[in-house]
């Protein structure tokens, strides 16, 4: 897949992991790319880009092994600008879908 | 090389010196927990190093949103300056596309200002000038003078406005540009 629009649905994937539960950084910078060909350290700057537009808020708590480690929680404009980036996701995959499909008819 | 965690740290550092210390130390901190727990999860320094990325690339992108997001706080012109370079830097843009047309609009805006500075000092001369020679009565100064800071004034509460308006246009417009089109490098 072409890397302009890998780097586009990131900030939509990293929102809905962190929906399903509070998730600290390594867990979202790992997870991510292993299912994306994307530099494991561009995820940092995405999630504090994304903290700093309140989308997320953020916390410490230690953990039994190694330092504290720094969660990220979605606030409540976090769920509905994720809201939003599914709506927008599904009529452009519906889109690229139709057209596939009408494509690759005998 | 090899790359060790004090290499890639000491880098990321040095490529962010300009940022204050609690920002820096906050984004830092991101990292160097990266490193302990690669460490735990049994990857060594240097893997983890390379799975990272270029640091070089990674400090370019946390400036950028650093930068943006100053200029939106405090729109003046250091700051949208600031986010303008650096999105150019990051190779969102052409030079030739942003650059060029925010330094046309930014003489424009100064060109503006200097008219209006002009109106008020040639207010205030023409009062001056005219209780040293005699080019003007006082009462003729007086209603010159006052005419053209009035029309300073006004310029300048239209001038200010402008100013504004480009500022936070310009910051939405990177916003949304970076958004969409992220990380053309690799």
């Amino acid at each position: 897949m072409n890397v302009q629009f890998k780097k586009g649905v990131l900030e939509l994937c990293v929102l809905v992991l962190t929906s399903e539960g509070d998730r600290y950084g390594y867990e979202l910078a790992v997870k991510i790319s292993s299912k994306f060909e994307v530099a494991v350290g561009s995820v940092y700057p995405l999630l504090n880009r994304l903290t700093l537009e309140g989308y997320f808020s953020t916390y410490l708590k230690e953990s039994n092994e190694g330092p504290p480690r720094k969660y990220y929680q979605l606030t409540e404009a976090g769920w509905q600008h994720m809201r939003g980036l599914i709506h927008e996701w599904s009529s452009f995959s519906t889109a690229v879908n139709e057209i596939i499909e009408e494509g690759i008819r005998p | 090389m090899m790359m060790t965690k004090h290499n890639y740290m000491s880098e990321l550092e040095r490529l962010l010196a300009k940022v204050p210390d609690k920002q820096r130390r906050e984004w830092l901190f991101d990292y160097y927990s990266h490193f302990q727990q690669a460490e735990e999860n049994g990857q060594s320094e240097h893997e983890a190093a390379l799975e990272l990325g270029d640091p070089r690339q990674i400090a370019s992108e946390l400036l950028l949103g650093y930068k943006v997001q100053r200029a939106e706080a405090e729109k003046s012109f250091g700051n949208t300056s600031k986010a303008v370079l650096a999105t150019v830097s990051l190779g969102f843009f052409n030079i030739v596309f942003v650059l060029g047309p925010y330094v046309a609009a930014v003489g424009v805006l100064i060109a503006l200002w200097a008219t209006t500075l002009a109106l008020g000092l040639a207010g205030v001369t023409t009062v001056l000038e005219s209780t040293w020679s005699g080019m003007f009565t006082l009462t003729q100064a007086a209603s010159i003078g006052l005419v053209c800071i009035g029309l300073g004034i006004l310029l300048g509460v239209g001038v200010n406005a402008l100013t504004k308006g480009f500022f936070a246009a310009t910051i939405k417009y990177l916003k949304f540009n970076t958004k969409i089109i992220r990380g053309k490098k690799q």
